[in-house]
């Protein structure tokens, strides 16, 4: 059977540590998979891997049938893969929401070329979708973590993704935010037919949604559901 | 001698040309220095240039030609040695302040040159500009100016989160490391022109004053412009008028308007926060 996403006997370093050590995980084309660990278990790591942003040390990456230890391949698959991620921007920096938004037509788009029409309609509906639109023209900093996040996934929607990946995407929610959010994401990945992988550190929101849940400890994948 | 006199002179031409130029150019370098953190890459080039300098003066070559090529090299491979070593490139920058300043000490202890002679290079000057350093002024400049204007969208990504260029598609590596190398040639060619140490006047000061009153990337190019042009434009004028320092009186005026943009930011602030309750 074709895989959206193949990870195979997978093993990463950060430093001197050992992050993920012989990780083998599957998802079918539009099916919603969680890997679930502690803090520090190599779950960020296993998503960068997934998008191509970091190489593994030891295994076999395909994504989109893309084999990523091609570095054309890994820039090729960034611009089907929407990542919404964990860390918000602190910073003072002077962009509103919907330029947030916007940039996730970007890769698509192409160098040198300007948003059209067509692209600003797209960064639109991601808004409405994800519920934002009211906050179109507010400055990304002064959002709270959870209107933030909410931002990055609608930037990764507005780029028509085949992928979704997310990294804790109830972090900075509260009980009722959290279940709308994976609501709102669940409806998502059913509407545009994604692939889902969803890593966190959390079950309570993971168990109604997923199709299939990994467990990660200690960089090794200890038990699969589903 | 009057200032219609002194406009006259072909020196004096020179330094308005620079001033249009690097004062509407050089500032957006600043916004990225300031948006990517890269305080600590703009010393070490500074400290590169001195090694360039001392090589020159070394070799018997013009030191600041050599200065403006070592700059040049360094900030080429700069980025990518960086990601390469898994290194930031803070620390990195500080590696090469550190060692460059050595190797060019060695330099001057063998060669027996006089270290005031060498330190030149940290002061320059803007009213003694050739034609050549002039042309330099102008191409780095469109250059600065055409980087922004066809690569706006992507600037902007970068400058917001890298991480975001990158996951979005982007070819942000090249990118970024595109960014460094025009850093570089700036901060070499503003050697030239006003010194090392001053720097700042046409590089961060105006950019410091944009971010303070700017609600969008694109009214941040604009101001740091416009406030690079003023500050150039008013501190050349002030310097002829009263016989000042062309370097000091720049900075003064890009001072005046950082103190001038604060408390617009602070009144605006104030009241803004008192409408929405």
């Amino acid at each position: 059977m074709h895989h959206s996403i193949e990870l195979e006997d997978v093993h990463a370093r950060l430093g001197n540590s050992t992050v993920l050590n012989g990780v083998s995980i599957l998802a079918s084309p539009c099916e919603f998979v969680a890997v679930v660990g502690a803090n520090g278990a190599g779950k960020t790591t296993l998503l960068k891997i997934t998008n191509g942003t970091i190489q593994p040390q030891q295994g076999r990456v395909k994504v989109l049938g893309y084999d990523l230890s091609r570095s054309d391949h890994c820039h090729s698959v960034r611009k089907e893969i929407g990542l919404v991620p964990q860390r918000t921007i602190s910073h003072r920096f002077p962009i509103c929401v919907e330029e947030a938004v916007l940039m996730g037509r970007y890769g698509k788009i192409g160098l040198m070329r300007r948003p059209g029409e067509a692209d600003r309609e797209k960064a639109n509906e991601s808004m409405k979708a994800v519920g934002i639109f009211p906050l179109a023209k507010k400055p990304v900093h002064e959002l709270s973590g959870g209107q933030q996040q909410k931002v990055s996934l609608a930037r990764a929607l507005a780029q028509e993704p085949s992928i979704l990946l997310l990294d804790e995407p109830t972090t900075y929610l509260d009980a009722d935010s959290s279940s709308e959010i994976m609501e709102t994401i669940h409806s998502i990945h059913h509407q545009r037919r994604l692939t889902t992988l969803l890593v966190s550190h959390d079950p309570q929101w993971i168990d109604q949604y997923c199709d299939k849940i990994y467990l990660l400890k200690e960089g090794k994948i200890t038990l699969t559901r589903g | 001698m009057g200032l219609g006199q002194l406009l006259s002179y072909p020196f004096m031409q020179h330094a308005i040309v620079a001033i249009f130029f690097a004062g509407i150019a050089f500032p957006l370098i600043g916004v990225f220095i300031l948006s990517l953190n890269l305080i600590p890459l703009r010393f070490a080039m500074m400290h590169i240039a001195l090694l360039g300098g001392a090589v020159g003066l070394f070799l018997k070559v013009d030191p600041l030609f050599l200065g403006l090529l070592f700059c040049s090299i360094s900030s080429l491979v700069m980025g990518p040695v960086s990601e390469k070593m898994k290194v930031g490139l803070g620390a990195l920058s500080g590696y090469f302040m550190t060692l460059t300043l050595a190797i060019a000490f060695i330099l001057f202890y063998k060669a027996n040159i006089h270290v005031v002679q060498a330190f030149s290079i940290l002061w320059g000057s803007i009213l003694s500009l050739t034609f050549v350093d002039l042309l330099l002024v102008i191409v780095v400049s469109v250059l600065i100016l055409g980087l922004v204007a066809v690569f706006y969208k992507e600037i902007q990504t970068i400058l917001y989160d890298r991480e975001v260029a990158l996951a979005v598609g982007l070819p942000e590596k090249m990118l970024y490391y595109a960014m460094i190398f025009v850093l570089g040639l700036t901060i070499a060619v503003s050697m030239r022109m006003i010194g090392a140490l001053l720097i700042d006047a046409f590089v961060l000061l105006p950019a410091i004053a944009a971010n303070l009153v700017s609600k969008s990337l694109k009214q941040v190019f604009f101001f740091s412009s416009a406030f690079g042009l003023i500050s150039g434009m008013g501190g050349l004028y002030l310097a002829l008028v009263f016989d000042l320092p062309t370097s000091s009186t720049i900075i003064l005026v890009a001072s005046l308007i950082i103190g001038i943009c604060a408390i617009y930011e602070r009144r605006t602030s104030f009241y803004g926060k008192g409408t929405s309750g």
